[in-house]
């Protein structure tokens, strides 16, 4: 199972899905484009476990992290 | 016979001390746990997962973990909070700037730390290019 890890104010919420399934595939790739049409920033790890941003939906990828736009505090 | 004595008796204090700071680090962690509440032990476990196993030491040893910057090389040390809470490090591991960015939404301190984190070590400029600077103050 491939998960989505949306950061939010629980915390985080997560959005698991297959992806070997079509729909589940589908919905996945729906969801990272409004994510990151909202601002959010994708981040997955490569094989080292160091964290790289992607701009592009990667259905081969185990884990997808999205945090919110940074903004000066 | 009497060095022999003294060196196992210096080895063994050393031991005790080990396992003291061991007990002591193990009791922090988990007290730090106890008085949160459970969407910001959410936030840690999250960002444990995604730290790397020295800034994982790090930050289970101090509150704290440090990152190196992927385009300066720069080191930043990223201090348990959700603002303030950047020092850019000097070559003596000193803070000598300070630099606040974080999400635009309200999060809990471990979410924040892992996106400054991410920030910092796939597009540090781009991070740096939104925070705002700080007086950094000894911790």
């Amino acid at each position: 199972m491939a998960t989505h890890i949306v950061m939010d104010h629980t915390g985080d919420t997560r959005h698991e899905f297959d992806a070997n399934d079509a729909k589940a595939l589908f919905e996945a790739e729906k969801r990272f484009e409004q994510l990151t049409g909202a601002g959010f920033t994708a981040a997955i790890r490569n094989s080292s476990g160091d964290p790289t941003v992607t701009r592009r939906f990667d259905p081969k990828a185990e884990e997808t992290l999205f945090y919110p736009r940074l903004v000066g505090g | 016979m009497l060095q022999t004595t003294l060196r196992n008796a210096v080895r063994n204090i050393r031991q005790l001390l080990a396992d003291s700071a061991n007990r002591w680090q193990l009791l922090r962690a988990q007290y730090r746990e106890l008085g949160c509440p459970q969407r910001e032990v959410r936030g840690i476990r999250l960002l444990q997962a995604w730290l790397s196993p020295e800034q994982l030491v790090q930050f289970n040893k101090y509150g704290y973990f440090e990152v190196t910057g992927c385009q300066t090389g720069k080191r930043y040390r990223i201090c348990y909070g959700t603002a303030t809470n950047i020092h850019e490090l000097d070559q003596y591991g000193r803070p000598k700037a300070g630099w606040c960015f974080v999400p635009n939404q309200p999060l809990v301190p471990g979410d924040v730390m892992l996106a400054q984190k991410i920030a910092l070590e796939t597009d540090e400029w781009a991070a740096l290019a939104v925070a705002k600077s700080f007086r950094p103050t000894w911790h």
